[in-house]
């Protein structure tokens, strides 16, 4: 029964995207503001019923109902209940439900904060009524396509009779994590919600012009799923991090590669919005990262499930669904850019500002931000390219990304401990140098001591590249931490909206430290260990306690305790883990990790040895955590930026 | 062609839950086993193909790096190491993507694009504030 | 000034058009090096007499198709029935490459499964299949008479690619020979 009505759930709420994006089609005609409402409305419905479809499809999960072929694919008779919950998306059919959910969800907040807007203390800008009306029919006509090819192609509803002792195929024991619970749905709380800001650009080509308050009310639609996305990239870091067993954090997997290249579009395109609500600027170069951004989440999705690439994380590729994306791809970012070479010129405006000026500064952080996505782009196409020309068969891996991505991010950084220090329209460089000099300064002497002082007084390594890391940040942070300083002090700028630059800049700043720190000082050992026998890393003594057995649920485990020990302290434990799931007897090694927030201390078992040893690899991650902790930062500053809103302010000022 | 993908995938699923440590971290001197950590990082496993040599827990992969240990005691250079092993399973087995001519584009692309770019908009920009 | 424009609109029509493409290339397969290269040296024990051997020089004077094969691969089985009625034609010799099997194991398997090779060495540590650089199985080569390996196919024979990509190969060394 379930089934049945969370997929006719589904019927119902394409019926509802089908009248939002045409109704008003009617309205237009017949000049009548009813159609628009009845779209709105519409909007509301097409929410309610997926959001009833994704219920049913987790209720379904819940009853273990084996006769829903998804479930049998990715459940288990033995599963623990969270991850019932979580396998709901974690497979190709019900993710894309998952994703039209949230499309849908995104709507639905944006009628709410529109119309509403002003009962809320924390509220947003609404768009002009042109504006709006066109984005609830974009928005429709997206959702349209999405729900067509959830429904056609991909329905998770689908049964499968008979059910002679059918007891399910399990969740893969890597997604057996909470993070299951979490990554998924932030992730695409960040992918999905682009939607809007595309809808904002293609709304203004489609009308013509570009309101002054544009900007300003496109801006937190921008903002938040950046945050989200933001979140939801560390999150999955942190996930492979605990899960996979060699404690790395970031592998340039197609998949991961493909949440990074919205979110480094979208950071581009928020600064420009910023620029765009305070200048009225860069209009063009706006609306076409906004379809960007939003053609880099569709891109994403269709390079995810098509089989086109290789990868780990992959859902189960099928080249028909992938030429049905494609198709769909092409039309919603083909129809769009096709608008925008016919209408950009209306939005040309001449550069009213000077080429040393914080306009131009966010101008090259465009240009950067969009180069990372073009070269990490190539560089996950590259071994398609090559294979559709017939020429050699190459892979393109880790260290090609490390090599062109950091030297690139690099002088991002650079730029963006200068830029909130160089005014609007004119700046001169003397002033500016005056102004930065001492923190300069600063950085410069810690790029080159730092690592020296590593290797000197901690007994490092020499890493003469990590001073480059840790030179940057230090630039950041100083220069951020200044800015912050004039700000607070400042008699006529509020204190407030700069916060959430502010967070976010040293967040970047923290994130990119722990990655210097961690991959320069990191340590490892790898050995055979039997009972009673110790090792010693990085200062810490791992001493083999004992091997024990448990049973869980859905698996049985190993346990082997270890004790940790620092000179002069107590010895603290640390228990790595060998699960053997009961489904399908796969063994999976579960590491144990020792944090302070300032070191982790990471052991993996590896294969036990007839000698009754086990290879064991053991790390030691100094500053690890921060590279998520940054991340984590960027969510807050999203949220600090929505306070810039507030009604209380009357007299606003532009910061 | 779908079920063969499929055992590959299955295989890599398992394999990526326990990594790949074996023995002979014991047999080599320090300087060999940085040479054979070094070499297993930079190719890649042809089943699991998104992991390296050295994360990977497939059979395969541990076959070719029992080829490597043996390889690094008879006395081999890493360049003929690497030698032996694209010569059987060309470039695809490297994890960093060889430098040729069909690959120039890929090396040097980004960072012509940046400095293109960049010297683009400066253009664009003088040029606009000169017609103003 | 229009085509500048219009420059978005053209680079993400290219990239469609990559994408179109790329649906229908494999990604995960990987070409082999050893096309036109002489057969690997090699030297394995028989599996049904262990004291003879396959080796290279059994490569020569005649048309040879090497399948690698594996109890422990499913889709071995399915493609067994196929081997078994192409190992009927005459034009050329089937070798069978039993991978990281157990001997015992592999009697038993050919017993249920049917055998159609006329010579099967077996590789226990899977050495010697590293030097004809196979990732997994089933992988069928096939090699000329002067004992050059001019094809190899990746995954399970069936008629379709059999009509399609081999036979004519077999086709065209035939009259090369001739």
């Amino acid at each position: 029964m379930i089934p049945q009505l969370g997929n006719f759930a589904i019927i119902l709420a394409l019926c509802f995207a089908l009248i939002q994006c045409i109704a008003p089609l009617y309205g237009y005609a017949k000049q009548q503001r009813l159609y628009f409402q009845l779209s709105r409305t519409a909007a509301i419905g097409q929410f309610i019923f997926l959001a009833f479809s994704l219920v049913s499809l987790i209720l379904c999960f819940l009853n273990n109902d084996m006769s829903v072929f998804y479930v049998q694919q990715h459940s288990h008779r033995l599963l623990p209940l969270l991850y019932r919950i979580g396998a709901a998306w974690g497979g190709h059919e019900g993710s894309l439900l998952l994703w039209c959910v949230i499309l849908s969800g995104w709507t639905f907040v944006f009628i709410l904060l529109s119309s509403l807007g002003n009962s809320f203390s924390i509220s947003v800008l609404p768009p002009t009524q042109a504006i709006h009306d066109k984005i609830i029919i974009i928005l429709g006509l997206i959702s349209s396509g999405f729900i067509i090819f959830l429904f056609f192609t991909s329905n998770p509803f689908i049964r499968i009779f008979p059910l002679n002792g059918i007891i399910g195929e399990d969740l893969t024991p890597v997604l057996q994590d909470p993070g299951l619970i979490f990554h998924p749905p932030m992730l695409y709380l960040g992918y999905v919600g682009f939607s809007i800001g595309f809808a904002f650009a293609v709304a203004a080509l489609w009308e013509g012009k570009i309101e002054k308050t544009w900007a300003k009310a496109c801006k937190p639609w921008i903002i938040l799923p950046w945050s989200f996305l933001s979140c939801g990239i560390v999150l999955g870091s942190w996930w492979a991090y605990r899960e996979l067993g060699w404690g790395g954090w970031w592998f340039w997997d197609p998949v991961e590669n493909a949440s990074l290249l919205p979110w480094l579009a979208a950071t581009a395109l928020l600064h420009c919005l910023i620029v765009g609500e305070k200048r009225q600027v860069f209009y063009g170069w706006t609306l076409l990262l906004a379809i960007i951004t939003f053609a880099l989440s569709l891109i994403g999705t269709f390079l995810v499930r098509s089989g086109v690439l290789v990868s780990v994380h992959a859902f189960a590729n099928d080249p028909t669904r992938g030429l049905f994306l494609l198709l769909y791809l092409a039309f919603l970012i083909g129809g769009a850019l096709m608008l925008y070479g016919c209408r950009i010129h209306r939005f040309y405006q001449p550069p009213h500002f000077q080429l040393f000026s914080r306009e131009t500064f966010l101008l090259i952080n465009s240009v950067i931000l969009l180069t990372a996505v073009v070269t990490i782009l190539i560089g996950t196409l590259y071994p398609i390219i090559l294979d559709a020309l017939n020429l050699e068969k190459i892979s393109v891996g880790e260290p090609y990304f490390n090599t062109v991505f950091v030297p690139i991010m690099l002088l991002l950084l650079l730029l963006m401990g200068a830029a909130p220090h160089v005014p609007w329209r004119t700046a001169h460089v003397h002033i500016f140098w005056n102004k930065i000099r001492t923190v300069f300064l600063i950085s410069l002497f810690i790029t080159f001591l730092m690592p020296f002082a590593y290797s000197k007084l901690f007994e490092f390594e020499y890493h003469p590249l990590a001073g480059i890391g840790i030179g940057i940040s230090t630039w950041i942070i100083l220069s951020t931490l200044k800015y912050a300083y004039q700000r607070w002090h400042s008699q006529s700028l509020p204190f407030l909206p700069a916060s959430a630059m502010i967070v976010a800049h040293i967040g970047i700043a923290m994130t990119v430290l722990g990655i210097t720190i961690n991959q320069s000082y990191a340590q490892e050992r790898q050995m055979k260990m039997s009972i009673g026998e110790t090792v010693s890393l990085a200062g810490y003594t791992f001493t083999f306690m004992q091997l024990s057995k448990s049973s869980h649920a859905n698996f049985e485990t190993l346990l082997a305790t270890f004790a940790v020990k620092k000179a002069h302290h107590s010895p603290t434990s640390l228990i790595a883990e060998q699960r053997i799931y009961r489904s399908h007897d796969q063994r999976f090694s579960k590491p144990g990790i020792l944090t302070n927030g300032w070191r982790d201390l990471y052991l993996a078992l590896g294969t036990s040895l007839p000698d009754g040893a086990w290879t064991v690899r053991i790390y030691y991650k100094p500053l690890v955590r921060w590279i998520w902790a940054g991340g984590f930062l960027l969510l807050i500053s999203g949220f600090l930026s929505l306070m810039n809103y507030r009604h209380k302010q009357n007299n606003y000022h532009e910061h | 062609m779908k079920k063969p993908i499929f055992i590959l995938f299955m295989i890599c699923l398992t394999s990526s839950l326990c990594f790949a440590a074996d023995e002979y971290d014991s047999f080599l001197s320090f300087q060999e086993q940085q040479r054979f950590h070094a070499l297993t990082r930079e190719l890649r496993c042809l089943v699991c193909q998104n992991q390296t040599l050295d994360q990977s827990n497939a059979a395969l992969a541990a076959d070719l790096r029992a080829k490597i240990y043996h390889q690094i005691q008879e006395g081999k250079s890493d360049k003929q190491i690497m030698a032996y092993l694209t010569s059987r399973y060309g470039d695809y087995i490297l994890y960093r993507p060889p430098f040729n001519r069909y690959t120039l584009l890929l090396w040097c692309g980004p960072f012509l694009l940046l400095i293109l770019a960049i010297s683009y908009l400066f253009f664009y920009l003088s040029k606009a504030r000169q017609t103003k | 000034m229009n085509i500048k424009r219009l420059l978005p609109f053209i680079l993400f029509i290219s990239i469609i058009v990559l994408f179109w493409r790329g649906l229908g290339l494999h990604p995960n397969e990987i070409p082999s090096p050893l096309m036109n290269e002489t057969v690997p040296q090699f030297h394995l024990p028989l599996l049904f007499n262990p004291a003879h051997s396959l080796s290279n020089q059994d490569f020569y004077g005649h048309i040879t198709l090497l399948n690698i094969w594996a109890t422990w691969c499913s889709v071995c089985a399915e493609e067994q029935d196929f081997l078994l009625q192409i190992a009927k034609q005459n034009d050329f010799y089937l070798y069978g490459l039993n991978y990281k099997d157990d001997p015992a194991q592999a009697k038993k398997w050919l017993a249920h499964y049917g055998n159609p090779y006329r010579l099967i060495g077996i590789d226990e540590t899977g050495q010697v299949a590293i030097d004809w650089g196979v990732y997994g199985t089933p992988e069928t080569f096939i090699i000329d008479q002067k004992g050059i390996i001019r094809y190899k196919h990746v995954g399970a024979l069936t008629s379709n690619n059999w009509e399609t990509e081999l036979l004519p190969i077999i086709k065209k060394l035939q009259m090369e020979a001739k």
